[in-house]
């Protein structure tokens, strides 16, 4: 079977072909069915239970047009500053080799997991009226529009930094030494050669980055003020505080028709940039020269200040509690949130994994599928949250539908992640184990899934990311003894006091430690068996 | 190949299957519903399971508001048999939507006690507290500002942008400080004042939490005057890492500042194991819970014969509290803070 071409006549890789039609249908059913009931009948009932959506209104409204602009431009601009910041961390992250790189790569995912109320304190501590920056005698940035900013990068620098790293990781050495041999500036080279190998995995993240970004409650609304807040806040307040239904559909509505808007432009744009990579990469130097040095040494101050800065100040503002403070992890409660933590976080990447890598090998041909991806993350999931109360009360706070909303949020991650993988898979390795007389199962098991392991990897170190984060957390009913640690944190937080604070500070390094852990066990460095793989294929 | 493609998603689905039907089937379960900030000490709750027969099945729903909507959203078929956490301010919404179980029925009235404050009937009272302003000492007297003395002196430029409120559409003291407001000065007044402390830069938060830990000067923000309880202080003491003379914080009840939540439990309408669902309002009003509760959720016990721990010492109650009626909370509350929003973040 040769390449497949798409309706445009465009050459899209192949589907590898080890697969028939009802074997794809039957992989879509999985996440499709998943997806209907987890997500869009519940969100469908919510709806029904609003009565008539009068679907002008929103934009009748000043204050809700301005709110639908504000959300729409806030993410623009982190897009297009994420880019500006990230890609240059990016490329040095891809080309040079030095001590510590995979760890700061892991590192990168931190602040996804730990909860904004505490993030928001770590930032406060370094940029606040009370912290470093004011006391060294600098300004104190609360209030303005710089913290909003702020708050945006550090949530969704990793994203564009870690699917960069990754692209450029997969350029091809050959073509670059070619150019290079041919005369072509460095510069050059990114634009003809680099830039084209990484734009879809970029479209990717960038994507993910202003979904985020205008769907988002996050850090920096509790930095920014309530006059900040995107339309997903303004559906919050509507269904969870007013119970006005109709409104809140015909506003999640407009988000769903614009947000959907970008997933499919999206899934065009990966579609038609998609191509196979050589499987010839660039190995990483050590840097060479003060000009190298500096690069990097400016990449990871990059990194540091707007990533790891906050995250450091609360470290240091836990440490500086005192011991006394730190007897805390030795409590029932913490290490029964531990435990929950836990068992949620595993159940929910292995649930999330099978939906997304089902997801993924099933959506190689369709632009409905690929654009479905992003459904999880484009339906306003307070709306989710509620119509879940309303269709199925008897699973009510039920361990199962805990753990589903968990994976329903986690689980785009893996599929984005493998999606791309497979895009970018070589052809001719698949076609040539087909020739020599291996089934489709023997194929996908020896040669696509080795090959796919590192973008696995990635998902699913994100999807355990999402699942310990607390998005899921806030949303969903919860029980006393299913408390992990980031409802933990938010309970000694909603009390007053010194060591209620100290308690919430600790038990969020806790968190940290425990995610970086995770991250370096999903994404232990691929064993020299799968690299020959690549470098000999 | 296709086969095992095909039985591995079958598997799956049954397994996805069986993951959301277990934890359904359950003997003699109390389902209870609280907000998110419901604590009581442990022993006391298991000492319960075992007099009762049954299993506590506590489940929080966040904020109080959120709570009653989801109750009222679930009415056809209610995911609990008890339901903690009513306040004054809701009161009149969950029985307009006839979620509780009303009536004369005289198991829901607390036997014994001396009942302080009182809730509409359907709802047993169980705590009390008052939202009002709290203020950080050491940047009062660092400043060497006067304390100001009145709702009026807040709107002036010398206080301007030190109080953080939270939004009344998100969380419950945020909506009872409003509503303190407009029982003190009236609607129009009330909001009239409230657009002044706009142009006075007066911050908005979301919720409790996010005032406090990152706007309250207190704990590394800028305003040093916030809504909280009028049991914070004590809070902050019983919570400080060395043993303090004095709390940190004070409150400061202003007039027209101080509304009075009172908490109550009821029965929910259509819920099941009735019997064991009366014995747990009953819990609630026993001396141990009264006392338990008060170190656990920083409220005062409804039951006035139930002594006030040490730790309660600091929380000052205030003299006077305002309100509007409960008839004009039930049919204006709403509005109120769509106005609310209009004036002061539109």
């Amino acid at each position: 079977m040769g390449a497949a071409l798409d309706q445009s006549g465009a050459e899209v890789a192949p589907n590898p072909p080890t697969m028939t039609h009802r074997a794809h249908l039957a992989l879509a059913a999985f996440p499709l069915a998943f997806l209907l009931v987890v997500l869009v009948a519940p969100a469908l009932r919510l709806l029904l239970e609003g009565g008539q959506v009068s679907l002008w209104a929103p934009l009748q409204d000043a204050y809700l047009r301005w709110r639908l602009g504000w959300s729409f431009l806030q993410a623009a601009v982190c897009c297009v500053l994420a880019l500006g910041l990230g890609l240059p961390a990016a490329w040095v992250l891809a080309r040079f080799e030095f001590t510590g790189r995979t760890l700061v790569l892991r590192a990168l995912m931190l602040p996804f997991v730990v909860p904004t109320l505490v993030a928001a304190m770590g930032v406060l501590a370094l940029l606040g009226p009370q912290g470093l920056l004011h006391s060294w005698g600098g300004p104190d940035l609360q209030g303005g529009p710089w913290l909003l900013i702020y708050g945006n990068l550090f949530f969704n620098l990793c994203l564009v930094v870690r699917a960069a790293t990754e692209a450029l990781g997969q350029v091809s050495a050959s073509r670059v030494a070619a150019a290079r041999t041919l005369g072509a500036t460095p510069w050059r080279v990114f634009v003809r050669i680099e830039w084209p190998a990484i734009a879809p995995w970029l479209a990717s993240a960038m994507c993910l980055v202003f979904l985020y970004c205008a769907c988002g409650f996050g850090l920096a609304l509790v930095l920014g003020g309530q006059e900040y807040g995107t339309v997903e806040v303004e559906i919050y307040t509507l269904v969870a505080h007013e119970l006005q239904l109709a409104q809140a559909g015909s506003l999640a509505l407009w988000m769903l028709a614009l947000t959907g808007l970008v997933a499919l432009a999206y899934a065009l744009i990966e579609r038609r940039l998609a191509a196979p990579v050589r499987a010839d990469t660039i190995a990483r130097r050590r840097p060479q020269g003060a000009y190298q040095w500096t690069s990097l040494w400016a990449a990871l101050a990059v990194l540091a200040l707007f990533c790891a800065a906050p995250l450091v100040a609360i470290v240091w503002r836990a440490v500086a509690a005192g011991g006394g403070a730190w007897g805390v992890l030795g409590e029932g409660a913490t290490l029964a949130a531990l435990w929950n933590s836990l068992r949620f976080t595993v159940l929910a990447v292995v649930l999330a994994t099978a939906l997304g890598l089902a997801h993924a090998l099933a959506a190689r041909r369709s632009l409905l599928l690929r654009t479905l991806v992003f459904l999880p993350f484009v339906v306003s999931p307070v709306m989710v949250a509620f119509g879940l109360l309303l269709l199925y009360p008897t699973w009510t706070a039920s361990f199962g539908l805990l753990v589903c909303a968990y994976a329903l949020l986690a689980y785009p991650f893996v599929a984005k992640s493998i999606a791309a993988g497979l895009d970018s898979m070589p052809v001719h390795l698949v076609q040539a184990a087909r020739t020599l007389g291996a089934t489709p199962w023997h194929v996908f098991r020896r040669v696509t899934l080795p090959l796919l392991r590192p973008a696995l990897r990635r998902g699913m170190a994100f999807a355990a990311a999402t699942a310990v984060g607390e998005f899921a957390v806030t949303l969903f009913l919860s029980r006393p003894e299913w408390a992990t640690l980031t409802t933990l944190v938010y309970e000694y937080l909603g009390r007053p006091g010194a060591t209620n604070r100290d308690a919430a500070l600790v038990l969020s390094c806790l968190l940290m430690g425990l995610a970086l852990l995770a991250f370096v066990v999903i994404e232990w460095a691929a064993p020299a068996r799968d690299k020959d793989v690549l470098i000999h294929a | 190949m296709k086969h095992s493609i095909q039985s591995l998603m079958a598997a799956a689905q049954v397994s996805l299957l069986l993951a959301l039907g277990c934890g359904t089937a359950h003997a003699a379960e109390l389902r209870v519903l609280t907000h998110a900030s419901f604590a009581l000490p442990k022993p006391l709750l298991a000492q319960f399971e075992k007099d009762a027969g049954v299993t506590l099945r506590i489940t929080k729903a966040g904020d109080a508001g959120e709570m009653l909507n989801k109750l009222i959203l679930t009415r056809a078929n209610p995911v609990a048999d008890v339901v903690f956490g009513i306040d004054n301010v809701l009161a009149a919404k969950a029985l307009a939507a006839q979620v509780l179980e009303v009536g004369d029925s005289p198991p829901t009235k607390p036997s014994g006690g001396v009942t302080t404050v009182t809730l509409p009937a359907g709802l047993v009272p169980v705590d009390y507290g008052y939202v009002t302003l709290n203020y950080d000492k050491a940047w009062f007297a660092k400043k060497g500002l006067a304390l100001p003395r009145s709702l009026d002196d807040l709107a002036q430029p010398a206080y301007a942008k030190l109080l953080v409120v939270q939004n009344p559409a998100t969380s419950s003291p945020g909506n009872a400080f409003l509503l303190a407001t407009i029982g003190a000065m009236g609607e129009d007044k009330a909001f009239a004042w409230w657009a002044q402390m706009r142009a006075n830069s007066v911050k908005v938060a979301k919720g409790w939490s996010e005032a406090y830990y990152t706007d309250f000067s207190h704990s590394g923000g800028a305003r040093p005057l916030v809504v909280s309880y009028a049991s914070s202080p004590a809070a902050e003491m019983f919570y400080s890492k060395t043993k303090l003379s004095e709390p940190p914080t004070a409150s400061l009840p202003l007039a027209g500042g101080v509304f009075r939540q009172v908490e109550g439990v009821a029965l929910v309408k259509g819920g099941k194991e009735r019997a064991a669902a009366l014995q747990f309002v009953q819990f609630l009003r026993s001396a141990a819970v009264q006392q338990g509760l008060q170190t656990e959720m920083w409220m005062f016990p409804a039951d006035a014969g139930v002594q006030r721990v040490e730790a309660l010492r600091h929380a000052v109650e205030p003299s006077r509290h305002d309100s509007p009626s409960a008839q004009a909370i039930a049919d204006k509350g709403a509005l109120w803070v769509q106005r609310w929003t209009k004036v002061v973040l539109k």
